[in-house]
């Protein structure tokens, strides 16, 4: 009994050696000199996964670079990134569910710095150096922020919704006025003044404008997705309407047909056509007057999420999310509709910014 | 270790403890004062006395040792440290459920007494709300044996019950527990009972600010000159924010037995659970600016009663469950009021009722009937939202379903070696019908040495869509069909032991699934998630577990079980875009490989009790890619608790020490969720000898 007691207290004893220890690689920082022009592939994750991640494309070499803002900062880009904008070298990754905006270097991809506080943020708008525009979802505010200061300094209060149905979203500056789409459970796009940080104007588009662009005549382009089925705000066929920014007042509604699910709303560089996602890919030049009959570039089991093109080729880009829980494939097409090149980014690749 | 760690473990480790739980168990030598006792083995089971009613089932039972370890543990502790279920969790306190047999959490039922407790909102169920030291008697039942529980169970069910205290005359039971980070716990139970009645009233109450420290990998913070320039940055340590909780529970039982075959009960619990929701490791908002948290207010009442007589059953229960949820997201908009930015609150009321009966005709056969109901009306309130027209609207759902369940089964045991049961389950929810549910059981006895015992068994499946799938706002999938699946088990169990001196038992399981229709949440191009019928699973494994009884020498004792489960899990579908590298792989958040061990080593009144677990990677995308942003690398968990009783003439008081993460283990559960370090916790229990004799 004893020398059964003796051995069995040894065997604990070794067994506890080997309880521990635990598989970990938090990894170290790797250096970039990403010149010329590129590609970022903004990849939002997975919501509340804290796997957001950025990608980097060039389109010369054709090589891509995945999860370069960990991989050059040594931590993570965060929960769910919802775009992009890059100004003077500097690249302004928002990312919303971690209430923080990352200005990173666009050519070796460190973080300059950060701008916290923020309560949902999606989208950032410069108007100079020392001013720019956050809008947010769930606040009923656009942050005015100082980006050398990294900093908010100020906010704009938007009229008729309150923090819990607040949403702006994307934003299109002319001339001294900025336009901005009101999506969740909202209709309108707002008029802002930048020189007095005040709306001074608002339009009813339909429901839920969800993406906006501006052409080269002057013309805004929004979608609205029309809600949802069984949505006490209620639900419509989606529709692409063309807005006259001179004057803010609807030209022309393009309707959709119920069940229609269009997404990404895209322009290309003269800012004379228009991309917008369907399943597949569609184009319309911004003068016609009927929407086209068929895509350019057919779904073909794909889901499409995302899509750009090239300003200064012509290509068009486009990002395919396959279950939303893998690396997302980005196709790369020229402008005529032949296939380029293909490559994977990272989850929900959601969002494009050219260099 | 830190020193500091190091010196507060070993003065852990010297506290005398013991539970008083597991003085029911133990026996007082007459002759051996106050710090001596025998610690029995128990006889190993023979074979020709397996119940006729277990015929072929794969169940596993956890003893009251392990539910009644300490009174911070929940269920999902519990089947963390002693059940091959990969537990999801981030922490103390914090959503945990189950994968069983590779299955999403939706596809484990769970019982109490009866009735089937997953939320039928979510389909799933927070193990994290089910204080252990108010289950009296728990069980899986892995696969194809929950056919013959409920319906629904594509991994297997949980059985949660209740018992009787069998106390004679007033008793009382007072546990406090004092921890980490401020954690209190408290348990107090009331009893009163005689050869007719048993009354017994339980309260559990938890608090804790749950701040506790970390390591933040995931961040840098970074630090700036005066122009605004990064000079520096380091890996901040943070605490865990946003993850305090206030957990009440109270349950209430009668039971009264009439000594002439008739049983009634009454079990009434009452949950008033107030949790913050932990922030991301990824968040860089101020944890004073938002404040995001969940509370819920439970009751679950059930009536019984059991007709016996030696040949026959019958039994009824009725039931109501009413449960009030409202999640709260607030944002400090400057001026120190909290405004709400989602403010959503949902009902759920259960009407429940179930009617079961088994005849015995003679000792080869058994047969039995069951059929059970529950009616749900939820209400969903989700989001306040201004219409186009300017008046105010809500977003949600405001539904009813009746789901129905029965099932009839006849088991034959022809002699002692060999035992066959069929079951047959049909069920309704809604209006839709499912196709009969046929499960097959047989066991057999291949060798009275070591009691070695085969046992199979076959079973159809379904899982009805949840509520949530079905209805809910923006998303709800009225389309959905229902998860179908088979499911096959074979496995071999053994027993041996000497009384007195050793017993070593232990099973080994293969299973077989396949599910077709699996339902999946994914995003749309709207902004919202909705539900389809996507994947097709092929779930497969192997099961096993031992068990060691031993008593090395005089009044020492030592115990020691382990589980080791094995469990592809294999997304078998279609691919759902060309580029789709998801077939073929391992389900997310689901591990290959699961282990546990426990140890008791047992000297006179002193315990000292040892529990590991071990989980493989688990992978987070559906591609099963590696990358440094998404994965979960293995982890192994220590956790140590030494136990010290003293019976005086007047009370029984026992002391406990216990160290969680023994090793100040960096690790997640799931990505972005910090788990704390090492751990303390020191419980103190008296049960006063109220008009007990020594």
């Amino acid at each position: 009994m004893r020398r059964s007691l003796r051995h069995t207290v040894l065997a604990a004893l070794a067994a506890l050696g080997l309880a521990g220890c635990m598989e970990w690689d938090y990894g170290g920082t790797e250096e970039f000199e990403a010149s010329g022009a590129g590609l970022f592939v903004v990849n939002e994750g997975n919501f509340q996964y804290g796997n957001a991640t950025l990608s980097y494309y060039d389109p010369e070499t054709r090589q891509v670079e995945n999860e370069v803002f960990r991989r050059a900062n040594g931590f993570r880009l965060g929960d769910t990134a919802q775009s992009m904008t890059v100004r003077n070298g500097t690249a302004w990754v928002v990312v919303n569910n971690s209430h923080v905006i990352f200005a990173i270097d666009t050519e070796t991809f460190v973080e300059k710095g950060r701008i916290v506080g923020f309560t949902s943020p999606r989208h950032i708008h410069f108007l100079s150096d020392r001013k720019a525009y956050v809008t947010q979802l769930w606040d009923n505010r656009i942050f005015i922020v100082d980006p050398e200061r990294y900093a908010i300094t100020g906010h704009i209060e938007c009229p008729g919704m309150t923090i819990e149905n607040g949403s702006t979203e994307r934003m299109v500056q002319y001339g001294r006025y900025l336009y901005v789409n009101c999506w969740s459970y909202q209709n309108r796009i707002l008029k802002i003044d930048t020189e007095t940080d005040a709306v001074v104007g608002q339009l009813e588009v339909g429901i839920q404008p969800a993406a906006m662009v501006l052409d080269r005549y002057g013309k805004l382009w929004v979608y609205t997705d029309g809600g949802y089925e069984g949505s006490p705000y209620g639900h419509e066929a989606p529709a692409l309407c063309r807005i006259d920014a001179e004057t803010f007042t609807i030209e022309k509604r393009f309707g959709f047909r119920h069940g229609d699910r269009p997404g990404d709303l895209a322009i290309n560089g003269p800012g004379d056509r228009l991309y917008w996602l369907d399943e597949g890919v569609w184009c319309m030049e911004t003068t016609a007057e009927r929407l086209p009959l068929r895509p350019i570039l057919p779904g073909s089991g794909t889901l499409y999420y995302s899509l750009t093109i090239d300003p200064v080729r012509g290509d068009l880009y486009v990002a395919d999310a396959i279950d939303y829980q893998q690396q997302g494939i980005v196709y790369r097409y020229s402008a005529d509709g032949e296939p380029l090149d293909r490559f994977q980014a990272g989850t929900t690749p959601g969002f494009f910014c050219w260099k | 270790m830190k020193p500091a760690y190091a010196a507060l473990l070993l003065l852990v480790l010297f506290a005398p403890a013991r539970t008083a739980a597991q003085e029911r168990h133990a026996e007082q030598q007459p002759s051996g004062g106050l710090t001596r006792r025998v610690h029995p083995i128990p006889e190993v089971t023979v074979v020709g006395r397996r119940p006729i009613k277990e015929t072929g089932v794969q169940r596993t039972k956890f003893d009251s040792t392990a539910l009644k370890e300490n009174i911070a543990l929940s269920m999902a502790d519990v089947l963390t440290f002693r059940s091959p279920l990969f537990v999801k969790s981030y922490g103390r306190a914090t959503l945990s459920t189950v994968a069983f047999r590779g299955t999403s959490p939706s596809h484990t039922q769970v019982t109490w007494n009866g009735m089937r407790i997953n939320n039928p909102m979510l389909g799933m169920t927070d193990f994290s709300m089910i204080p252990s030291y108010f289950v009296d008697d728990a069980s899986l039942l892995h696969g194809t044996s929950s056919v013959n529980e409920t319906g629904g169970g594509l991994g297997g069910a949980v059985k949660l019950a209740t018992r009787p205290a069998a106390a004679e005359g007033f008793g009382l039971q007072y546990i406090q527990g004092i921890g980490s980070f401020r954690t209190f716990d408290e348990f107090l139970r009331l009893t009163y009972g005689n050869a007719r009645w048993q009354f017994s009233t339980r309260a559990v109450y938890s608090s804790s600010p749950n701040d506790y420290k970390y390591r933040n990998r995931d961040k840098k913070e970074n630090i700036y000159d005066e122009e605004m320039n990064i000079v520096g940055s380091y890996h901040p340590v943070e605490r865990n924010r946003s993850g305090a909780f206030k957990d009440l529970h109270l349950l209430q039982e009668v039971y009264c037995n009439t000594g002439r075959g008739d049983r009634f009960g009454l079990n009434a619990w009452y949950i008033h659970s107030n949790r913050e929701l932990p922030m991301l490791t990824t968040d860089y908002a101020d944890d004073l600016a938002f404040e995001n948290r969940q509370r819920e207010q439970t009751f679950r009442g059930i009536l019984s009663w059991e007709h016996l007589r030696s040949q026959w059953k019958i039994a009824a229960r009725a039931g109501y469950i009413h449960t009030w949820t409202a999640y709260d997201y607030k944002r400090d908009v400057g001026n120190g009021t909290m405004a709400a930015m989602t403010r959503s609150r949902s009902t759920v009321d259960t009407f429940y009722g179930q009617l079961d009966g088994e005849y015995a005709l003679g000792r080869k056969w058994l047969f039995t009937a069951s059929l059970a109901a529950h009616q749900h009306l939820v209400e969903s309130v989700d989001k306040n939202i201004i219409k186009q027209d300017g008046n105010k609207a809500v977003v949600g759902y405001d539904k009813g379903r009746i789901e129905l369940s029965g099932s009839l089964s006849a088991k034959w045991r022809p002699t002692e070696r060999f035992g066959l049961a069929a079951v047959l389950r049909e069920e309704m929810y809604g209006t839709e019908w499912s196709p009969p549910i046929p499960a097959l059981f047989l066991d057999g006895v291949l060798s009275r040495q070591g009691n070695l015992v085969a046992k199979a068994s076959v079973s159809r499946n379904y899982r009805f869509p949840t509520l949530n799938d079905l209805y809910f706002l923006p998303g709800g999938n009225p389309d959905l069909r229902k998860e179908s699946g088979w499911t096959y088990d074979a496995g071999l169990s053994f027993a041996v032991g000497k009384a007195g001196r050793y017993r070593l038992s232990g099973s080994a399981t293969w299973f077989d699934s396949h599910v077709d229709d699996w339902i999946v949440w994914l995003p749309t191009t709207k902004g919202f998630f909705s539900p389809r019928n996507l994947k097709k699973v092929h779930a497969y494994g192997v099961e096993a577990q031992a068990e060691l009884s031993v008593a090395l020498a005089q009044e020492w004792k030592l115990e020691l079980g382990g589980t080791y489960s094995w469990t592809p899990s294999i997304n078998e579908g279609e691919p759902i875009s060309p580029a789709d590298r998801s077939v073929g792989k391992q389900l997310p958040y689901v591990p290959v490989h699961a282990a546990t061990t426990t140890g008791r080593l047992t000297w006179r009144r002193w315990s000292l009790l040892y529990k590991w677990c071990w989980y493989s990677r688990r992978y987070t995308m559906s591609s099963n890619d590696v990358t440094l942003t998404g994965s979960l690398p293995p982890y192994y968990m220590n956790n140590l608790a030494l136990e010290k009783s003293f019976s005086l003439r007047w009370a029984d008081l026992s002391v406990k020490g216990a160290v969680n993460n023994l090793f100040d283990e960096e690790y997640l559960s799931v990505l972005s969720r910090p788990m704390p370090g090492i751990n303390f916790e020191i419980f103190i229990a008296i049960t006063p000898k109220w008009g007990r004799k020594n």
